[in-house]
C-alpha cells in the first residue's frame, strides 16, 4: 500500500471560468439577437461600427470562443483534477490561461466592430491575436499535461482522451488555418488563394465545429452526466469506439461545406461519404449518453440538470444526424446557402453546447459555494425557457431555408425562373426571421435566470477556493503479458497524444496535400488577371464590411443559378483570391458575376440607400463608403506580400501601384459624374474603390474580355 | 469484358477507395479491440468519476 498524501483542488479558477462562461454567453446571445432583429428591421444597424457584418462575427466569435470556450475551461479544470487525484500542475498557469483568454476575447470584441478581420469564418482574427491564442493553448496544453503528468491515478478516462484529442487538434488547425504574412498591424494576407483556401478554410472550419464545440463537450458529457445521474456510463466499451472513430472521421468530413463548389469533386466525395459515416460514432455516442440514465429516468422528471443534460444530449444526436443528412449531395442543393444551416448549427449551440453548459453549471455552483441551489424552480423554468427558444428559433429557420430555396429554384412552365428578382424569395421569408428572433429573446431570458439564480446561490455559501482531500500515491504500474491493449494505451497520455495526432493527420493530410501539390485540381485559364491595386483596396473594403456574411461569390454549376446570375464559378477565377471569398450564405444574391451588370451610379446609389433601389430590401445602407478617404498608405505592401506569394504583377508594379490606383479611381469617378452622381472629391473616396470590385468580380472569362486579352 | 474492367480502372477514384478502406481497418479494429475484452476489467475505469466526492 502506497502513502496517502493530502492535496487540494482549486476550485477558485473553476469558478472563474463559470462566472466567464455566464457572462460571455449572455453577451454572445444578446448580440445574437441584434443581428437577428437587423435581418428584420435594417434599423437596428446603427453606425458604421455596429453593422450586421461586422457584428454577425462578433457573435459567432463570442458564442463559440467565448461561451463555449470557458464553459470548456470550466469543465476540464473541475473534472480533471478529480479523475487525475491532482491539483492542477501550476496556479500561475491557470491564471494566466484565464486572463490571457478573456483579453483575447475583450480583443475581438474590439477588433471585430472596427472591421479588423481576415475574412475566414470562426478564424476572423487577425494575426497578433493569433498568437495570443496559440501561446495561451499552449498555456493551457502545459497546464493540462503537467496535471496529466503528476497525476494519482493510473487511469485516464474517456473524458480525458477526448480532452487530449481536442488540444492536439485545435493546436494543428489553429496552425494551419492561420498561415499568414502580416501586411501591417492588423491586416495580413493568407498563404493559399482561392480553392486551397477554401479547402484550408472548411477543414479548419467544420473542425472548429468537431473540436471545439464537440469533442471537449463530449468529455464532459462523460464526466458530469454519469455525476448527475450518480451511475457509470451505460458502456465504456463504447465510448473507446466512440472516441477513436469520430476523431478519425470528423477530419475528413470539411469539404462537405463546398459541395457543388469548384472544389475537385474527389474532395467533396470524401467529404460526403466521411460526413455519412460520422452518423456511426455519433450515434454511439448519443445512446451512450441516454442510457447511462436507464433506471434513473425517475429522476429526470424532478431534476432540472438531468433535464438539460437529456435535452442537450438529444440534440447532440439530432445535429450529427442532420449533419450528414445536408451532407447528401442532393439534399445539399437545397439547403445550402439557405437558413436551414443557420438551424442546424443552432440545433448544436443551442440545445448541446448551450444546455449542457446550463446543466453542468447549475451541478457545480452549489457544489463550489457549498449551498443548496437558490431555486429548483427557477432553474426548471430556464429549462423550458431553454428548450421553448431553440424549438421557436430552429423550426422558423428550417421553414424558411426550404421556402427560399425552392423560390430560388422555381420555373414557370414556360422555361423561365418565376422569382426573378432575388428581393422576393428574401421578403418572403421576413415573418419566419422574426420568430425566430423570439426563438432566440427566450432562450436569452432563460440564460438572465440562471445567472440570476446563480448569483443568489454564490451569496448564499461560500467560495470553497480549495478543497481538500486525500488519495495513495501512484504506484507504477507493471505491465502484464496478456493486457488488453487499451489499458496500456490509457495509461500513456503521451502516446494517447500522438496516437490521437496521428489519426487526424491522417484525414488532413490526405486531402490537403493533393490540392496543395497537383496542379491539375486548378486548371489555369490564362485570361484570369491578378486586381489592380484600386480593386485591390475595394476587395479589403468588402471584407472589411463583412459582405460575404449575405453574399456569396460562388455560381453553382444548377440552371436555377446560372440562369439567375450567369456562367458557374470555375475554380481557375480564384486563383489571385487571398482569401476567397465564396461566404457561405445567401442573404442577398450571389454577386460573382455581378461585374458590369449595373451601371457605377446604381452601386453608389444602392450603397447610400438600399431600399431606394429595392424596396423591402433588409440590406443596411453604407454611407460612410462615400464619406471616407480610401486608406492607401499599405497598398504597395499589399502587392510586395501578393507578388511573393506568386501573383505576376507586372516588374516593380508596387512602386507605381499608388499612382495606377488614383488613375483608375478618376476614370471611375468620372464615369460616375456622366451618370450623374456629383460630388466633391469622389475619386479619394472608399465607394470608388469598391465600385471597382465589384465592377470587376467575375469578368475575367467573359467573352469580350478573353478576345481582348 | 476483362479490357473493359482494365480500361475502366483508370476511372476509379482511387483517393476515396483509399479514405474508405482506411475508415474500415480503423473502425473495425477499434470496434473489435473494444468488444473482445472482458467488460469487467472496464468496470473499474468506467466508475472512477463516481470514486471522488470532493
Amino acid at each position: 500500500m502506497s502513502e496517502v498524501q493530502t492535496f487540494s483542488y482549486d476550485n477558485k479558477i473553476v469558478r472563474d471560468f463559470g462566472i466567464a462562461t455566464t457572462v460571455w454567453g449572455i453577451v454572445g446571445m444578446l448580440v445574437g439577437l441584434i443581428v437577428a432583429l437587423q435581418m428584420v428591421w435594417p434599423e437596428f444597424n446603427i453606425t458604421q461600427y455596429f453593422t450586421f457584418g461586422r457584428i454577425r462575427p462578433l457573435h459567432t466569435n463570442a458564442v463559440i470562443f467565448a461561451f463555449v470556450g470557458n464553459g470548456i475551461y470550466m469543465g476540464v479544470y473541475y473534472s480533471l483534477q478529480r479523475l487525475m487525484k491532482a491539483r492542477m500542475y501550476s496556479d500561475l498557469l491557470s491564471k494566466i490561461h484565464f486572463w490571457g483568454w478573456q483579453l483575447i476575447i475583450l480583443s475581438a470584441a474590439i477588433t471585430l466592430p472596427l472591421g479588423i478581420t481576415s475574412a475566414s469564418e470562426y478564424a476572423e482574427l487577425e494575426w497578433p491575436i493569433d498568437i495570443a491564442i496559440a501561446l495561451v493553448w499552449i498555456v493551457f496544453g502545459i497546464n493540462m499535461f503537467g496535471t496529466i503528468l503528476k497525476r494519482r491515478e493510473n487511469h485516464l478516462y474517456v473524458a480525458v482522451w477526448f480532452y487530449i484529442g481536442t488540444w492536439i487538434t485545435v493546436t494543428l488547425l489553429h496552425v494551419v488555418k492561420n498561415l499568414e504574412i502580416p501586411v501591417s498591424m492588423w491586416d495580413s494576407i493568407p498563404v493559399f488563394a482561392g480553392v486551397q483556401d477554401a479547402l484550408i478554410q472548411w477543414w479548419y472550419g467544420h473542425n472548429a465545429v468537431a473540436f471545439f464545440l464537440t469533442t471537449p463537450y463530449l468529455g464532459l458529457m462523460y464526466y458530469f452526466l454519469p455525476k448527475a445521474a450518480n451511475r457509470p456510463v451505460f458502456s465504456y466499451k463504447l465510448s473507446i469506439v466512440h472516441f477513436w472513430a469520430l476523431i478519425f472521421i470528423y477530419i475528413w468530413a470539411g469539404p462537405h461545406h463546398l459541395l457543388y463548389t469548384s472544389l475537385p469533386d474527389w474532395a467533396q466525395s470524401l467529404g460526403s461519404v466521411f460526413s455519412l459515416m460520422l452518423i456511426a460514432p455519433s450515434w454511439g455516442g448519443m445512446l451512450n449518453g441516454l442510457l447511462t440514465l436507464r433506471g434513473a429516468w425517475d429522476r429526470v422528471r424532478k431534476d432540472p440538470i438531468l433535464k438539460f443534460m437529456v435535452v442537450a444530449v438529444t440534440a447532440y444526436g439530432m445535429a450529427t444526424l442532420e449533419g450528414p443528412l445536408l451532407s447528401i449531395k442532393s439534399i445539399n442543393a437545397i439547403s445550402h446557402y439557405t437558413d436551414w444551416t443557420v438551424g442546424h448549427v443552432h440545433v448544436g449551440t443551442l440545445g448541446w453546447n448551450g444546455m449542457l453548459t446550463f446543466g453542468v453549471l447549475y451541478w457545480l455552483w452549489p457544489r463550489l459555494y457549498g449551498t443548496k441551489l437558490h431555486s429548483v424552480k427557477l432553474a426548471n423554468t430556464h429549462f423550458w425557457l431553454g428548450t421553448l427558444g431553440t424549438i421557436f428559433y430552429t423550426i422558423p429557420l428550417y421553414w424558411a431555408g426550404w421556402t427560399q430555396s425552392m423560390m430560388w429554384k422555381k420555373f414557370s412552365t414556360d422555361g423561365f425562373l418565376v422569382y426573378t428578382n432575388f428581393l422576393e424569395t428574401v421578403t418572403q421569408i421576413i415573418p419566419m426571421y422574426m420568430f425566430r428572433s423570439l426563438g432566440g429573446l427566450i432562450y436569452l431570458i432563460g440564460a438572465f435566470l440562471m445567472a440570476y439564480n446563480l448569483y443568489k446561490t454564490s451569496k448564499a455559501g461560500t467560495l470553497i477556493k480549495n478543497v481538500e482531500t486525500t488519495a495513495p500515491a501512484r504506484v507504477a504500474y507493471v505491465s502484464h503479458a496478456k493486457e488488453h491493449w487499451h489499458r496500456l494505451i490509457e495509461r500513456r497520455p503521451v502516446q494517447m497524444l500522438l496516437a490521437s495526432a496521428t489519426l487526424v493527420l491522417i484525414g488532413g493530410l490526405v486531402e490537403i496535400f493533393p490540392m496543395l501539390l497537383i496542379d491539375d485540381n486548378v486548371p489555369k485559364i490564362e485570361s484570369v488577371k491578378p486586381y489592380t491595386a484600386l480593386e485591390l483596396e475595394g476587395r479589403d473594403l468588402y471584407i472589411r464590411e463583412g459582405c460575404l456574411g449575405c453574399h456569396s461569390q460562388m455560381v453553382r454549376p444548377f440552371r436555377s443559378e446560372t440562369e439567375r446570375y450567369g456562367e458557374f464559378s470555375k475554380s481557375g477565377e480564384f486563383v489571385y483570391d487571398r482569401p476567397f471569398l465564396w461566404g457561405s450564405k445567401r442573404t442577398g444574391p450571389d454577386l460573382h458575376r455581378v461585374g458590369g451588370k449595373y451601371p457605377h451610379s446604381w452601386h453608389y446609389n444602392h450603397m447610400i440607400d438600399p431600399e431606394s433601389l429595392s424596396p423591402g430590401s433588409i440590406m443596411p445602407p453604407y454611407p460612410w463608403l462615400a464619406e471616407q478617404e480610401l486608406n492607401t498608405k499599405y497598398t504597395s505592401a499589399k502587392i510586395k506580400v501578393l507578388r511573393m506569394l506568386n501573383t505576376p504583377y507586372p516588374q516593380n508594379y508596387e512602386e507605381t501601384a499608388v499612382e495606377d490606383l488614383q488613375r483608375q479611381a478618376r476614370k471611375i469617378a468620372r464615369e460616375l459624374n456622366e451618370q450623374g452622381i456629383e460630388q466633391e472629391n469622389l475619386e479619394k473616396t472608399e465607394m470608388v474603390a469598391l465600385i471597382a470590385y465589384l465592377q470587376r468580380l467575375g469578368t475575367d472569362i467573359k467573352p469580350d474580355k478573353m478576345v481582348k486579352n | 469484358m476483362y479490357k473493359y474492367i482494365l480500361e475502366s480502372a483508370g476511372n476509379i477514384n482511387w483517393m476515396a477507395l483509399f479514405a474508405l478502406l482506411t475508415f474500415f481497418i480503423v473502425f473495425s479494429m477499434s470496434i473489435y479491440l473494444a468488444f473482445i475484452k472482458n467488460s469487467s476489467d472496464l468496470d473499474e475505469i468506467a466508475n472512477l468519476p463516481l470514486a471522488d466526492d470532493n
